[in-house]
């Protein structure tokens, strides 16, 4: 094969593969912004012609998606906050502290991580329950279920990649090891620190089956189980749903624009972590 | 002073406590309640069902609730009543009801308040004797004929006795062998099974193709590669939703190009037969997650030195044989574990599928996730449902000793 033609073999899959990735959001945007009535039958899938509108914007807002994007950003930031803190705390111990069952506690941390998210839902609900936790922000404890795992293993890799001369000076110092930890170790795995933050928040936002068991209430729903009941109900309006997709995946877009590096290596930190 | 140095030398477990208290208060705990859950008949919905019971146990406060409803209904019947056969008859059920108080206050709650309290086999038999002479003597002042305030309304009262007795709901290995048995399982399962096979390997040729793309330079690589980001980091439900638009019967553009060049019979049967669907759920999935694939699989491949490729070029090999025997043994570790976590993730979906098709049509895209879904929270059968995750969590074990076994990887990393 020749050269020439590699590259045009090449440039056709990344043009495809772009095509793939962002026809999906440019097609639902676009709709968005139609009258209900042109997204009915064939109509729909003819752009010449068509008018433009913020109608189903305007109709959006009266739904209560504002309120579920605002119970999204308080649960997300209270989970990374947490879990970013516990984690940092606990990642620092397994990768530079010996302690006893620190093996023990890798491969528990691990297997939380894989067993399907049903496993737990059932009596975390009756506890809720029973506690009176349902329908609150309290909902932030149980979502380090999906977040906390992943972000000790994201910053086992960070911890491990500070030189040990570090603590070493320190330690000659006269310094303890957890004022070490505080003083001297925590500004340096900043980068690491946020990447995992980034991931938490992600994750957070994202979490679907707490969100759907134990807020139930529509005042508590978050934005990603809220959206799906535009679906549910008998009659879709197609305007409406597509304008509440770009909605809530606006705020996504925002992160990974601004934080694609921290992404990029949260996620092969997190899953490579040898 | 003694404190910092004892502090000192318990650092590690200082550090890690937070973390072990949230693991155990919300990943252990709830895996060990939902292990014990399975063993039991648990309803929600039904008051007598509604926790754990190894014993026989007698609801006393709704057992005294009942008696105190009656006696108020009986009163007013009281008011009403003619004829002295029936007063007589009123008079023995009150007595009745106060010595059932009594009973119970002396060889049952004695001085104990609590709701729910345990009995003996003979003392729940008394009482249940006694119960129902009281509910048969009401059977019969009612046929009697009088004035009565409301006879349907006191023995619907009367009928909270039964669910005031409590029978021991441990059912052993019942929900098991029940699982085991239950045709919705064995076609979740299969269904789940067939697409997480599909939608993985697919994800795999895709994902490690592209990596190998991102991993040559070219102009306009990062755009590449944040765009990549763009369909992973959207909630699922909402990239359900965006498909479920573009599959749509009257006006999805995917649909319309399906049958156009004839994949489907009309855009109207993307979602609405089984084989379509579950290839509608495969295409939306595969597109969210290659991606991800591609850049986990994109970080293997940048460590692989480039020094390897550059002296096996000069000893004439080809891209090929530069891919078998030197790419592919290197990224297995990267491969190892992108795999594993695709396949238990897949394995586990739900929201995509919640979303997008419901399970339908006619159950046939329903994942066991989702299956366990509706018997716990649709059903409320808390015991079932819950015998049914452990069943789960069974197959991702499997799973893993699988790829651990077809790998020969060290899932810690220790041997390397």
């Amino acid at each position: 094969m020749n050269r020439a033609k590699t590259s045009t073999l090449f440039k056709i899959v990344i043009v495809l593969y772009l095509f793939i990735i962002i026809f999906p959001f440019f097609w639902v945007a676009v709709t968005s912004l139609r009258p209900e009535a042109e997204i009915w039958g064939s109509g729909a899938l003819q752009l010449k012609g068509a008018a433009f509108t913020t109608e189903n914007y305007k109709l959006l807002f009266k739904t209560p998606v504002l309120n579920s994007l605002k119970n999204s950003l308080i649960i997300s930031t209270i989970t990374t906050i947490y879990v970013t803190f516990v984690a940092s705390l606990c990642a620092y111990a397994i990768a530079r502290l010996d302690f006893k069952f620190k093996k023990l506690l890798t491969v528990i941390v691990l297997v939380t991580s894989m067993f399907p998210q049903m496993i737990v839902i059932g009596p975390i609900y009756r506890v809720f329950v029973q506690l009176g936790w349902t329908n609150s922000y309290y909902i932030s404890l149980p979502y380090s279920n999906i977040t906390l795992p992943v972000a000790i293993f994201i910053l086992i890799t960070h911890f491990s990649q500070i030189p040990k001369e570090m603590e070493e000076s320190a330690t000659m110092d006269g310094s303890s090891k957890i004022n070490t930890f505080f003083k001297i170790i925590l500004p340096l795995a900043a980068p690491g620190i946020f990447t995992a933050a980034i991931i938490i928040f992600i994750g957070a936002w994202n979490e679907f089956l707490l969100s759907l068991t134990l807020n139930t209430n529509e005042a508590w729903r978050t934005a990603t189980v809220n959206i799906s009941f535009l679906r549910g109900q008998f009659e879709i309006f197609w305007g409406q749903v597509t304008a509440a997709t770009v909605v809530v995946t606006i705020p996504t877009l925002i992160i990974v624009i601004l934080f694609q590096k921290q992404i990029v290596s949260g996620i092969t930190s997190g899953a490579l972590k040898e | 002073m003694k404190l910092s140095k004892w502090a000192d030398k318990n650092a590690g477990y200082i550090l890690i406590l937070p973390a072990v208290i949230i693991i155990v208060l919300f990943s252990i705990a709830p895996i060990i309640g939902t292990l014990r859950y399975a063993f039991f008949d648990m309803q929600l919905n039904n008051q007598a069902k509604n926790d754990m019971y190894f014993e026989s146990n007698i609801n006393v406060a709704l057992n005294q609730e009942t008696i105190t409803y009656l006696n108020y209904y009986l009163d007013i019947d009281m008011d009403s009543v003619q004829n002295k056969d029936t007063i007589a008859k009123i008079d023995e059920i009150k007595k009745d009801l106060r010595e059932l108080e009594l009973f119970i206050a002396e060889k049952i709650a004695s001085s104990d308040l609590r709701a729910i309290v345990q009995v003996g086999q003979a003392e729940q038999n008394a009482l249940l004797e006694r119960q129902q002479s009281i509910v048969n003597k009401l059977d019969e002042l009612y046929s009697m004929d009088d004035e009565f305030y409301s006879p349907e309304d006191t023995m619907a009262v009367a009928s909270e006795f039964e669910t005031s007795i409590i029978e021991s709901n441990f059912s052993g290995v019942d929900n098991f062998t029940k699982v085991l048995k239950d045709e919705r399982v064995h076609s979740t399962l299969t269904f789940t099974l067939i697409f997480t096979v599909i939608s993985v390997f697919a994800e795999l040729i895709f994902g490690l193709a592209l990596a190998l793309i991102m991993n040559k330079p070219f102009k306009g690589r990062s755009l590449v590669r944040t765009f990549s980001l763009i369909p992973w980091a959207i909630p699922t439900s909402v990239a359900a939703l965006i498909w479920s638009y573009l599959y749509n019967g009257s006006s999805g553009i995917v649909s319309h190009i399906f049958t156009t060049i004839g994949l489907i019979n009309s855009p109207a049967s993307m979602l609405n037969s089984a084989q379509n669907a579950l290839g509608g759920i495969i295409i939306a999935d595969v597109w969210k997650t290659t991606p991800y694939m591609a850049l986990l699989l994109l970080g293997g491949l940048q460590v692989i030195p480039n020094s390897l490729y550059e002296s096996s070029a000069l000893e004439g090999a080809r891209s090929w044989q530069q891919f078998r025997y030197i790419t592919l043994p290197l990224l297995k570790p990267s491969i190892f574990v992108a795999l594993l976590f695709r396949t238990l993730d897949a394995f586990r979906i739900l929201d995509l599928i919640y979303v997008l098709t419901g399970g339908g049509p006619g159950g046939s895209t329903e994942s066991i996730s989702l299956y366990a879904y509706k018997v716990m929270f649709s059903q409320t059968r808390f015991g079932y449902g819950s015998a049914i995750v452990l069943i789960m969590a069974l197959v991702v074990g499997i799973i893993t000793f699988i790829y651990i076994k077809a790998l020969n990887v060290d899932l810690l990393g220790e041997k390397r």
